[in-house]
């Protein structure tokens, strides 16, 4: 057995232990299958008292809201971070008050965000476009003044300057470290939609598992739990994925 | 075109120079007294943005009235760090010694390897729900979540820190003669700290962010109840206050964190390039 078989075959024997295990305990009648449901149980439940269309206008209410939120906040990150370093005069007037307002945490600014723009989408778009700006701007800023400056000035000498440095050298060379802030944003932004959606929303996943409560159905929550889990899973592995095809053609793997 | 190009790998640890630091505080304090003065002129409406002044006024009122129910600002600060403290303190105990094994023994780390990557992916807070229903609106709940969201952080970056250890260092033991848990204390336990480190701190950021919407559920006590509760009763000024108490306290303890790890790991440089 070749060790990238043997290493997927562990994988998938963790797994499917860990999912046998949940399932074997929570039947074996020591804790009642409403407070500890099997996975099993869970997902029938779920099916049961949630309707197709229902569970898609939640997954899709979330999805909107977090597309909008990150492509805002990265969006604005990358456009202040690359400008910030590539003009370090204008940093030095801007950057205080980004540092200032970046320790506090995106979930704090909830209030704010609802006497501003009110209990609509808007307030948590904002939200969540916190969540996605500071890392996101945190890492093009560090990827553009890290920038060896001898690939700057090698590309200079041979008459390079100006936009053409910036977007054929500078940018290309700080692309790593946008990617990492790309990730981490994503993953920010995430976590603020569901905690946006568990405090204030009439639909959403983050609703979804909140009203359930309300319920008391544990097994809906469960569900619930699971699905924003394998949600976030798969769209930060297509996003992984998409910048790794676009970083290699710098960096050839 | 001229560029003061710094290049050294410790450039993040490299302090702005003194006359950039001027401008910046210029420009904060520049923007500071254009808000007062936009809310004098009656340009912007006190409860959309409340005065600095007015501002100041509500922090001295929170710290001598309180509020909600004269809940003194000292208070809050000191429940949320407290609830902070002790899920991070516990995520440590696991994360610590679990990654340690996971990070040694690589067929272990194939078989919790999905396990990890899932539970990784799972928002912290939508776990509140089952949390509530599970153990009460209570401590334990809070203490528990926040407990979550920091072990896996620390627990990938111990696995890592174990994992990406240069390879000769610990055959360069063996050649040495040196027993496996000799090894393992004195050579790999070291090597993997800086990398333990980052994770550490990434995880007090995450506590930070989990606490405020942890608290914003079944509590008047905390900050992130402080800012919450506010809006009940129209005062975005407490709102605001609270949320600069949360990122005071928040930068403090990552800069206090930042400190400990140059003191305890002299020889390192630190990983300031490090991110989740």
């Amino acid at each position: 057995m070749t060790a990238r078989a043997r290493d997927l075959t562990l994988s998938v024997a963790g797994a499917v232990g860990v999912l046998a295990l949940w399932e074997t305990v929570a039947r074996s009648g020591t804790v009642s299958p409403a407070v500890f449901p099997p996975p099993t149980v869970a997902l029938a439940a779920a099916v049961r008292r949630i309707p197709a269309t229902e569970l898609g206008e939640h997954v899709s209410a979330s999805l909107l809201r977090v597309l909008g939120g990150f492509a805002s906040g990265a969006g604005l990150g990358i456009l202040l971070g690359v400008s910030l370093g590539w003009y370090r005069r204008l940093a030095a007037l801007v950057r205080p008050v980004i540092e200032l307002t970046r320790p506090i945490p995106p979930l704090a600014w909830i209030p704010m965000a609802i006497v501003w723009f009110g209990l609509g989408e808007p307030s948590k778009v904002f939200v969540i476009f916190l969540g996605a700006f500071f890392p996101v701007f945190t890492n093009a800023y560090r990827g553009m003044t890290g920038v060896d400056p001898l690939l700057l000035r090698a590309a200079q000498t041979m008459g390079l300057g100006g936009a053409r440095l910036l977007f054929r050298v500078a940018l290309p060379a700080a692309l790593p470290d946008l990617a990492t802030g790309i990730r981490v944003g994503w993953g920010l932004a995430f976590g603020v939609l569901i905690a946006a959606e568990l405090i204030a929303a009439d639909r959403g996943m983050g609703f979804m598992i909140m009203r359930a409560r309300e319920f008391g159905d544990i097994a809906v929550i469960v569900f619930g739990i699971l699905l924003i889990g394998a949600t976030n899973l798969a769209t930060d592995y297509a996003i992984g994925g998409l910048i790794r095809r676009r970083l290699r053609r710098w960096h050839p793997a | 075109m001229k560029r003061s190009g710094p290049g050294s790998p410790d450039r993040a640890r490299r302090r702005a120079p003194a006359g950039t630091r001027l401008v910046g505080f210029g420009v904060l304090a520049g923007l500071v007294a254009a808000w007062e003065l936009a809310s004098r002129a009656g340009w912007l409406a006190p409860f959309y943005f409340p005065a600095p002044t007015r501002l100041a006024g509500t922090a001295w009122e929170l710290a001598v009235d309180g509020f909600p129910q004269g809940i003194r600002i000292g208070s809050h600060v000191g429940i949320t760090l407290w609830r902070i403290a002790q899920g991070y303190v516990l995520a440590a105990a696991l994360a610590v010694p679990l990654g340690l094994v996971i990070g040694w023994l690589p067929a272990l780390d194939r078989l919790v390897l999905p396990l990890v990557t899932f539970a990784r992916s799972v928002a912290t807070l939508s776990l509140l729900p089952l949390a509530i229903a599970w153990f009460g609106v209570g401590e334990l709940s809070k203490v528990l979540l926040i407990a979550y969201g920091c072990f896996w952080v620390m627990l990938s970056n111990v696995v890592a820190g174990v994992q990406y250890i240069d390879p000769m260092l610990v055959r360069a033991a063996r050649t040495l003669e040196t027993g496996s848990l000799g090894i393992f204390l004195r050579v790999v336990l070291p090597a993997a700290l800086p990398r333990m480190f980052a994770g550490m701190r990434i995880a007090l950021g995450v506590g930070f962010m989990v606490i405020v919407g942890v608290e914003m559920v079944g509590t008047i006590q905390g900050l992130g109840a402080l800012i919450i509760e506010a809006r009940t009763y129209f005062r975005s000024d407490v709102s605001l206050v609270g949320m600069l108490a949360i990122g005071l306290f928040g930068f403090a303890a990552s800069t206090g964190l930042a400190r400990l790890e140059r003191a305890l790991l002299p020889w390192h440089r630190g990983l300031e390039s490090v991110r989740r």
